[in-house]
């Protein structure tokens, strides 16, 4: 092997020519990236995606690629089989199984952000109106007399039904009293005690 | 039903478990259910508290409006007198009008009884004011009246034998 890389390279260039040609590479990278950076940092100075953005939404580009995105009938497919699929079932089983997740919701639950949400929500006067809405809305009026009514008659059953048991008990005793035996047995309500 | 048979329903009393509906309810295919003693006196107490709450309220809606204006003793005598008037129309206006309308009081309503006419029919508001006339006087020899009852084939009380009325289960609610 060794006659071998002599008689290639006799006076052992190699090695020394590959580093010196990844200090080159390395020296143009850095170069490169710095250069990179200048030129985006002169165009963000200089506003320059501000107007693009500008332009963009003027022209009404955006909106004209939105559109045509949402409207492409393949659109609607891929995004129903982006979310029916399996992967995206279980990143979604994962990422909320995760203590990450667990951490996060607890930390904006605790949030002062949501207390004060809460608040302004509360003391808004538009809940406020929804709630008496719904109160007054027909549906939820019948639904309260329904059950109300429904109660009533659940009150009424069972004292009806008591009041006939002691309807046949005080007849019976009543008849035992006078010695006149009732002529039989009837269940309660229908008109023998 | 003919007299014999009314006069043996009498006298064995229950016999007429279920009855066969009268001539004017022949339509119905349930037999005929007499309702007894403890559950006319249930509803009868509960028509009595919508009675009197009503005319409690009335009476101190009056009576407050009377503490603010000076009026002579005369005058009070004659408010009371017109008071109690009205009481005694209001007892036997709501049960006349009830019996005679629906066939139910409110009371009887909630127990799902009905007073009908012995033939089935509904009260006229004749009977209806005979039978609160009899009720009455069945009330006072301590309610001896209403024991009747308890021994009468097809539960009625002396009023109801007066008037000529029975008082039936209403399982619906409605009057038919």
């Amino acid at each position: 092997m060794t006659d071998v890389r002599t008689l290639i390279d006799p006076l052992g260039l190699w090695p020394r020519t590959t580093r010196l040609a990844g200090r080159a590479e390395h020296a143009a990278l850095g170069t490169g990236e710095r250069l990179l950076l200048a030129v985006v940092d002169r165009a963000v100075a200089s506003g320059l995606p501000r107007q693009v953005v500008d332009r963009l939404l003027d022209d009404g580009l955006a909106e004209h690629i939105a559109e045509r995105v949402l409207t492409d009938p393949g659109f609607e497919q891929r995004a129903a089989a982006l979310l029916e699929s399996p992967q995206t079932g279980h990143l979604l089983e994962r990422v909320l199984d995760s203590e990450a997740s667990e951490r996060l919701v607890a930390q904006v639950l605790e949030s002062r952000l949501v207390d004060v949400t809460v608040a302004r929500v509360l003391a808004s006067d538009e809940l406020w109106t929804m709630v008496d809405e719904i109160a007054r809305s027909p549906a939820v009026t019948e639904a309260i007399t329904s059950q109300g009514a429904g109660f009533a008659d659940q009150v009424a059953d069972e004292v009806g039904a008591r009041s006939r048991n002691a309807d046949a008990w005080l007849e019976r005793v009543a008849h035992r009293m006078l010695g006149r035996p009732l002529a039989a047995e009837a269940p309660p309500g229908t008109g023998l005690a | 039903m003919s007299v014999a048979a009314r006069l043996r329903a009498r006298r064995v009393p229950g016999a007429a478990a279920t009855v066969a509906p009268p001539a004017a309810a022949r339509t119905a295919t349930a037999p005929v259910g007499y309702v007894g003693l403890v559950t006319r006196a249930v509803a009868f107490a509960l028509d009595a508290a919508i009675i009197n709450l009503v005319a409690l309220l009335t009476a101190a809606v009056v009576v407050l409006a009377l503490s603010v204006i000076p009026i002579s003793d005369a005058l009070r005598t004659v408010t009371i007198a017109i008071g109690g008037t009205s009481y005694v129309l209001w007892v036997v206006g709501y049960f006349v009008v009830f019996w005679s309308t629906t066939g139910q009081t409110p009371g009887n309503r909630l127990l799902r009884i009905r007073v009908t006419a012995a033939d089935g029919g509904r009260l006229r508001p004749r009977r209806s004011l005979l039978r609160f006339v009899a009720l009455t006087f069945a009330a006072i020899p301590l309610f001896a009246g209403f024991l009747l009852i308890l021994v009468d084939g097809r539960r009625r009380g002396l009023h109801d034998v007066v008037a000529r009325t029975v008082v039936v289960d209403a399982p619906g609610g409605r009057h038919g």
